[in-house]
This record gives C-alpha cells, structure tokens and sequence, in this order.
C-alpha cells in the first residue's frame, strides 16, 4: 500500500515535470536553444493564476489568462531577444546566457510584484481529497493526473496531423531547407514558443494551486524535466514525457530504500549509466548541434 | 580600500575559475556545468588539511591533485557524450558533489559549512586582511594565466582549438584525441583546484551553497561575457560581473524593493549585454 | 515681560550647547545584512521590516544623539562570499559599528572578520550552536538549537512517548535541530527510528511523510523553516500522521486541522504593544508582525539602546563600545521578550506549547541550562 502511495505520488510529480519537459523539448529540438527563461516562465504564469484567482475570476478562466499570458510572454521573447540574437550570428552558448538573464529578471518581477514569500491560492477544494482504488488524492493532483497524458496526446495529434504541426517538424528537422523552401522558420519559431509557453503553464498552475508558489525555485523543476527530456530522447515529446515520470517515481520510491538525502544522487547516478549506454536517448532521434 | 581590494580578490579568485571553465568550454568545447563542484572539492581539500595542521603549499598541492584526477574522471562521458548531453551529465555530477557535500558532514562540516580555516602565513607574515591577499592571488593568478597562454600558443593548442571545430577530421588526420581531451580535462581541473584553495584560504569558511550549481552557472556567464576561448575574456568577465552587483549597491534604491531591484538589474544588463556584444568583451569574433 | 525672554534665551543657549556637543557627535548607522533575494527572501524580507521599523520608530523619537539613525541594507543572498563583499562594503565605506545578520552560514563567515575590524554583530535568528563562540563580537539574541531543543526534548520523553522519527530540513538549522534532537533524546534513553531530510525550498514533502509515518513512531519531530502550511496540507492527506512536535520556528503549524494536539517549544516572544503592532500593521499591510519581525525589531532596539546608554556618557560608538554596553547592561526588558546575556548568547525562558482546539495552549515554561 505505501509502495503504491509513494508510485501515484510520483506519478503525479512525473506528469507535472513532464509537461515541462515535452513543452521545453518542442521549442528546444525546433530552434536549439537552452531556453532557460522557459523555468522563468513558469514561475511567472503561476502567479498569473494566483492574481485572477484573487481577483475573483473562477479557477478555469484564471487558468486561461495564465496560458495566454505565457504565451504571449514566450512570443515576446522569441521576436525581441533570440530573433535579434540569431541575427547577429550568435552562438547557442550566448543565446543561453541572454535566457539566464531572462530568468533572472522574471524571477524579479514576481518577487517585486507579488513579495518573495511562498503563496497559496486561495481555493478551498485545492485540498479536498478523492479517494481512487483507496488512494488519497488532491483535487490538483487528480487534475495532472487526467490532463497531462491527454495534453500529451493533443500535442502529438497536432504536430502529426495539423498543417501548423507539419510545418513545425519540416524546420525541426532541416532549418536550412526550410528557409529555402519558404517556411518562414521565424515566423514558425514564434508559433513553437508561444505553445511551449502556454502549456508550461499548466503545470506551473497546477502545481501552484496543490503545494504552494515561490519565484526563485523553477530552476530545478527545469533542469529536472530536462534530464527527462534528454534521457527520453531530444525531439521526443513523448519520451520526454514517459522519462519523466519513470524518473519521478523512482525518485519517490527510492525513499524507502535509501535516505531520501541521497534519492537525487541515485537518480543521476541512474541517468548517467542509462545515457552512457544509450547516448541518443531512450526514443533514437537524429539531433545534433554545436555549442 | 579594503573593500576594494576584497573585491579584487574575488574577481582574482573567479577568474581562475573561470580559466578553468574555458579551457573545457571555450577551447575544446566540453560543456561543463560541474566547475564549482571541482573547486569546491579543491576548497574542502585545503580546509581540510590545514585545519589538521598540514602546511599549507602541502595543502594546495594536494587540492589542485585531486582536482586534477576528479575533472579528468568527471570529464570521461564527454568522451561518448556530445555537447547537450554532457550539459546534463556535468549537472549531474554538480548536483551530487553538492549532496556529498551536505551530507558527508565528518568530513565537510555539513550544510553548516567549515569554519576555523587557518589563516595564511608564510615566512611568518600573515596574510588577514585583503591587501596583502591581494599579492597571493594575483600570483596565482599570473601563474594559471601564463600557462593558460602558453597552453594556447603550443602545438598542443592548436590540436585542441581543431578538436572543437571538427573532431572527425582531427581523428582521421592521426592524433590522439582521446588523450589530448583527458590532458586538457586535467589541467582545468588544476585551475579549479588552485580557485578552491584560495577561496578557502580567503574567506576562511566554507559551505556547500559556495560551490552549488548558481556558482557553475556564473562562471559560464563569466566565460562568455567575457568572451570564450580568450585569457582576457576570463579575466575581464569576472570583473565585470562582479563588479555590476557592488556598483548597483551604491546606488540609493527603496529599502523595501532592494534585493530584487538589483537583481532585475543585474539579469537585464546580462540581456542588453549579449545583444550588444554577443562575442564577449575580448573575443574577436563568434 | 524681561523674564519669560531671559528664560527663552537661557533655553536657546541651552539648547544650542547641547546641539552644537550633540554635532560633534557622530550619526549611529546600523547594517543590515539579509538574504533578500534567492529561497531564503521570504524570511529576508520579514527581518529587513523588523530592523526597518525598528530605526523609523527610533528616528521618529528623535533618533541618537540628536540624529536620526542610518541604516544601511545589503543583500547576502543567503551565499557567504557575497556576505563578506557586503561586510567589507559596509565596513569599508559606510563604517558601520554594529550589524545585523541573519543565517547559519552567513554568521560564520563575517564572524572572523568581525573580529578583526571589531565591529559588532548582532544575530537575532540563526541558531547553530557553532555561532556560541564563532566571534567574540558576535551576540547572538536568541538562544541557540541546542538550548531550545535540551528543554523540548525533555518534555516529549517524559509525556509524548519513547520512539520518535526524525523530519528536518537539509540546511544548517534543521540539521542542527535534528543532531540536538537526537543527542538529547538518545541520552534520555529514547529511541530514533527513522529520520528524513526535506530540501529547503522543496514544497512537494509527500514522499517523505509516508515514509515517517510508515516508520510507526510514538511521535515526528519536525525541524523546517519554511513552507509550514504546504507541509500541514500535505499531512492532511495521510491517515492517522503520528502527532509531532516542532521548534519555535513551527509557528505557522498552528491552525490546521491536520495540526490539531501537536507540539512545539517556543521562545518566549511576544507581539509588541498594541500601538507598535498596529503601526507595523499599518505600514507593511500585514496581518500581524511574525516571528522574525518582532525578533528583528527587538534585536535592533537593543543596538540602539546601547548606543543611546553610549551617547549619554559622551562615549564614541564603536563597535567595541557597543559590544561591551550591550554586555554590561545585560537584561533587555521590553513586551516582546526579556532577554538576559550571561555569555553573548542570551539566555530566553522556553515554552512549550501545544495546539488546543484553535488556541495555542502553554503547557510549560523552562528556562534552559547554560551549557
């Protein structure tokens, strides 16, 4: 029973994280950029919900202006600093410095906007719980549990299916042709930040609403949906996803058989054998790229 | 002055970390986000062993050893890894020096960090306060720069500078790339080494959150503001981002926004930074 | 009409002798060296209202020596070498006499230089017990862990139960709570049977209190600093949670059903009087003034008071000076708490305090021993 306790606990967790990580792996295997700010993004959306929240806005229409905002944000990002950046021929390794900058500033405006202390919402049912197969659960995390693979889903279905998704994977692939071929890559770049963005801040919000809000923690939620991504595979949305989650529980359940001081330890130590012998990831893609 | 000079050392400090990080990222192009994990080994060493009262020119040539040995085994995955995926590993391997860090508390004194590091003394002049400091670390800084531009001006560093811009054809034309990797590996991890001893011997007390992933993550910054692969670069940059927190201090900000007003700044001259001069102060060009 | 004039001049010759020796004397400045940025802000910025309006009320009554005082703010970020650029910053160019710290590892590293420059620290909130003797211009207003912890330990063995786990955060305070903990209750002859580390900053602790409850213990001891209320959802959802008991950062446990029976030590702090709290209300438009608040505002009184003690002796406000007034005066009264300095690290009655049907019920009150 605690085994299964600790494995939906990380399941929850891993879908959270996964969002991230398919989300940063859409904009990163389109473009090629460290998009570190995407951790400031996160941040930002969740406090974004928090407001509207407060505001008096039912929880879903909060959740929408969160979304719409992030994605406005990201779109904002791509046209003012990576668009000029590529223009002037700067390497991916300066790209991702501007992006650290990004993330520092947003940080800061959440701090200054909405004090650094750690926020709740104020939403009574965030933690009535519902009882599935004898497991207790928060309304939030029951939430993650059901979107997140359906997100997954949609998002496949769109870059298979959908004229826009097409597109999308003919510049992840080739940037070069497609500049060639007229599929405007810049233009198509602010497309992919805009929906990394916006479904960053699903899990952002959701989160938010079950534990509680911080501005200077997503850095870590990142790095950690980043391993997920590269140990999934770059370019896999679902790798990156199904990492995730594998990553996230046995982070959970390794707290029973060592101290939880060493669980992040065991998980690298896990995730370098694993990448070691398997250096392309668990979904084989073809990716490269120089720093 | 003493302000001013502490400040120095600092910077004099960082850019030997830096050196350390750009002979791995700049010039051979292992992309390492583990540097403040290796001078934090190099920084536990030295306390560690001047603490036991072992002279301290013993101590730092045991800190820069050890460093030299861990980057060299650190840096081993780059070896099948390319550049993304060695990002991951190398924070991986920050993050768990960091629990050993914290957790190996006989040892390192724990989250509560290593006090009571003695003060340098040499030929019985102690070294307290920040001016005579200031000596110390700018020979040791002289030094990991001289090597640093001798290493560059070798045939040896011409080999690593065609490793970075394509491996395959250094393979196939014969050389030993594998060894000149594992070369390089071990000298930045010396740097390293010498940046912990220093910072050990100069502050005088050490904790895990000195030498975290934020600390691996600034000197990156400090290697590419200043501009990869060159020796000024690594000098200049520290300086420079070191430097934009102590001039913001000085200005008059409302006590109640302060620390996040500085640090919007800070973050928003890295952006206007990068756009403006997206090669670094003294790299020549991308 | 001759006299109320003479009365007037004599009152202005008065008045300006003691301004003119009142010029002569210099401008009290405080530092305050806080982690206002970085996971610890949360905190940072509590203590930075505490120690602000602390000076404002000061300067309000006329400040210190005729002058207001000034009070220079910097930012640690909770990382060492940025607090001793600070330090020197302050030092060096503003010559700051005293300062305020906060942090366990912040603490440690200006202590040295504290000593060398003889300024004096003043510590109202870090409690490792390696700060009782890191400097001796270092005074610390609040006790240390292992004081608080030698008097809550002795009460949970004696009435709470024989096993316990061990829950603490992987920094300097909650591992400085949980080998106090530990010590104090093992040599009771009590038992730990399982200990679980949470990060600081984490708020998803799910994981860890399964595991402590799973380990069946007759109760949890909890040494965290933050992220309380995340943490009491969070046993909410776990059925039958061992009760626990927590230090006196714990105080933001108090109020949840899931928290309902548990315990905690508390040093003794009190709100300030009624109009200062409202002030402090009013003016940083927060519900009431929090631990750290209170415990800053205090501390920085007690600098004051001692630079004022100093003023009145026509003696110069150095750090020396106000280091060994602070001593000498030795018992600090005030509604918040008395504070008695046998040694630089103040002796303060500890509580023990449990959650009673919505109020705080004090089941005893001890004043621990001098180590």
């Amino acid at each position: 029973m605690l085994y299964i306790q600790l494995l939906v606990d990380g399941l929850v967790t891993g879908c959270a994280v996964g969002l991230v990580a398919l989300s940063f792996s859409y904009f990163y295997a389109t473009t090629g950029i460290f998009h570190v700010a995407h951790a400031g993004i996160y941040t930002l959306s969740g406090y974004i919900a928090l407001h509207f929240v407060k505001l008096g806005l039912p929880f879903v229409a909060a959740l929408a202006i969160a979304i719409a905002v992030a994605a406005g944000v990201g779109a904002f990002i791509q046209v003012t600093l990576y668009a000029r950046l590529e223009k002037r021929g700067a390497s991916p390794l300066v790209k991702m410095i501007a992006s650290i900058g990004v993330l520092t500033v947003l940080q800061n405006i959440v701090a200054l906007t909405f004090t650094p202390n750690i926020l709740q919402f104020d939403l009574p049912w965030r933690i009535s719980l519902v009882h599935v197969f004898g497991i207790g659960l928060s309304i939030p995390q029951l939430i993650l549990l059901i979107v997140s693979p359906l997100i997954l889903f949609a998002m496949l279905a769109f870059s298979r299916w959908t004229p826009l998704g097409k597109r999308i994977r003919a510049v992840a692939s080739n940037p070069e042709l497609a500049e060639t071929t007229q599929l405007h890559p810049e233009r198509i770049f602010i497309y992919v930040i805009a929906i990394a963005s916006g479904l960053v801040a699903v899990p952002a919000v959701l989160v938010g609403v079950d534990q509680a809000m911080q501005p200077y923690t997503s850095l870590l939620v990142l790095l950690t949906a980043i391993i997920a991504m590269i140990a999934g595979g770059i370019g896999s949305m679902g790798g990156a996803f199904v990492m995730s989650i594998l990553l996230a529980v046995i982070q959970s359940v390794s707290v029973m058989l060592v101290s939880g001081r060493w669980s992040i330890a065991l998980v690298f130590a896990v995730f370098i054998v694993f990448i070691l012998w398997r250096p392309e990831g668990l979904f084989r893609r073809n990716f490269n790229r120089q720093i | 002055m003493n302000f001013f000079f502490s400040f120095l050392v600092l910077a004099e400090i960082f850019a030997v970390l830096a050196l350390s990080t750009n002979l791995l990222l700049g010039v051979v192009g292992i992309f390492s986000v583990a540097q403040a994990a290796i001078m934090g080994i190099g920084a536990y060493t030295f306390a560690g062993l001047a603490i036991a009262g072992i002279p301290m020119p013993i101590a730092l040539i045991a800190a820069i050893v050890l460093c030299g040995i861990i980057n060299v085994i650190a840096s081993l995955p780059s070896l099948r890894l390319a550049g993304d995926y060695f990002i991951i590993t190398s924070f991986g391997i920050q993050l768990v020096a960091t629990a050993v860090f914290i957790n190996w508390s006989d040892v390192t004194g724990g989250a509560t960090g290593l006090s009571g590091i003695p003060i340098v003394e040499i030929f019985g002049q102690k070294f307290v306060r920040a001016g005579p400091f200031l000596i110390l670390s700018s020979i040791a800084l002289g030094v990991v720069s001289l090597s640093f531009w001798l290493l560059m001006r070798a045939p040896y560093g011409r080999l690593l500078h065609a490793i970075r811009q394509d491996e395959i054809a250094v393979v196939a034309a014969g050389h030993r790339v594998l060894l000149a990797k594992v070369g390089v590996s071990a000298v930045s991890g010396m740097y390293a080494g010498v940046a912990g001893a220093l910072y050990a011997a100069y502050i005088a007390f050490i904790d895990p959150a000195s030498f975290d992933i934020h600390v691996s993550i600034l000197a990156v910054t400090m290697v590419v503001v200043g501009g990869a692969r060159t020796l000024a670069g690594s000098i200049l940059g520290p300086l420079l981002l070191l430097a934009i927190p102590q001039l913001l201090a000085l200005i008059d900000i409302p006590s109640t926004v302060v620390g996040p007003v500085r640090q919007l700044t800070y973050g928003a001259l890295l952006i206007a930074f990068m756009l403006w001069r997206p090669q670094g102060i003294a790299g020549k060009s991308l | 009409m001759l006299k109320p004039r003479i009365g007037g001049l004599i009152a202005a010759a008065l008045i300006s002798a003691y301004a003119s020796t009142a010029l002569a004397q210099e401008t009290l400045k405080v530092g305050a060296l806080l982690p206002l940025t970085g996971p610890a802000a949360p905190i940072g910025l509590e203590q930075q209202q505490g120690v602000q309006f602390a000076v404002d009320l000061a300067n309000a009554q006329g400040g210190v020596n005729g002058k207001p005082i000034e009070l220079v703010l910097d930012d640690s970020q909770g990382k060492p070498d940025q607090a001793v650029l600070a330090f020197n910053r302050m030092a060096d160019l503003d010559q700051v006499p005293a300062l305020i710290t906060a942090f366990s590892s912040i603490s440690l590293a200006i202590a040295p230089l504290a000593t060398r420059r003889e300024i004096l620290v003043m510590n109202p909130a870090a409690q490792t017990d390696k700060l009782a003797d890191a400097s001796e211009f270092l005074i610390n207003t609040i006790p240390l862990v292992n004081a608080e912890s030698q008097v809550m330990t002795k009460y949970a063995f004696e009435h709470i139960g024989k096993t316990a786990s061990l829950l603490y955060e992987n920094a300097a305070a909650g591992i400085a709570g949980r080998d106090d903990f530990r010590n104090h209750f093992e040599a009771l002859g009590g038992k730990v049977i399982a200990e679980e580390p949470v990060e600081f900053g984490q708020t998803n602790y799910r994981a860890a209190l399964l595991k402590i409850n799973a380990s069946k213990p007759d109760f949890v001891y909890i040494a965290i600093t933050q992220s309380h209320e995340t943490m009491a959802d969070q046993v909410g959802q776990i059925e039958g949670f061992p009760v626990a008991v927590g230090n006196t950062f714990s105080r933001p446990f108090f109020g949840y059903p899931s928290t309902e029976g548990w315990y905690q030590s508390a040093i003794q702090s009190n709100n300030p009087e009624t109009r200062t709290l409202e002030a402090f209300k009013a003016k940083y438009g927060t519900k009431g003034m929090g631990f750290f608040a209170r415990e800053y505002f205090n501390a920085t009184n007690i600098v004051i008071e001692a630079a004022k003690a100093l003023s009145a002796e026509g003696k110069e406000l150095s750090g020396v000076n106000l280091r060994d007034t602070v001593l000498k005066i030795k018992t600090f009264k005030s509604p918040i708490a008395e504070i008695t300095f046998h040694t630089s690290t103040a002796l303060r009655p500890v509580e023990i305090q449990q959650y009673v049907k919505g109020t705080r019920k004090v089941i005893e009150v001890a004043t621990p021993v001098a180590q």
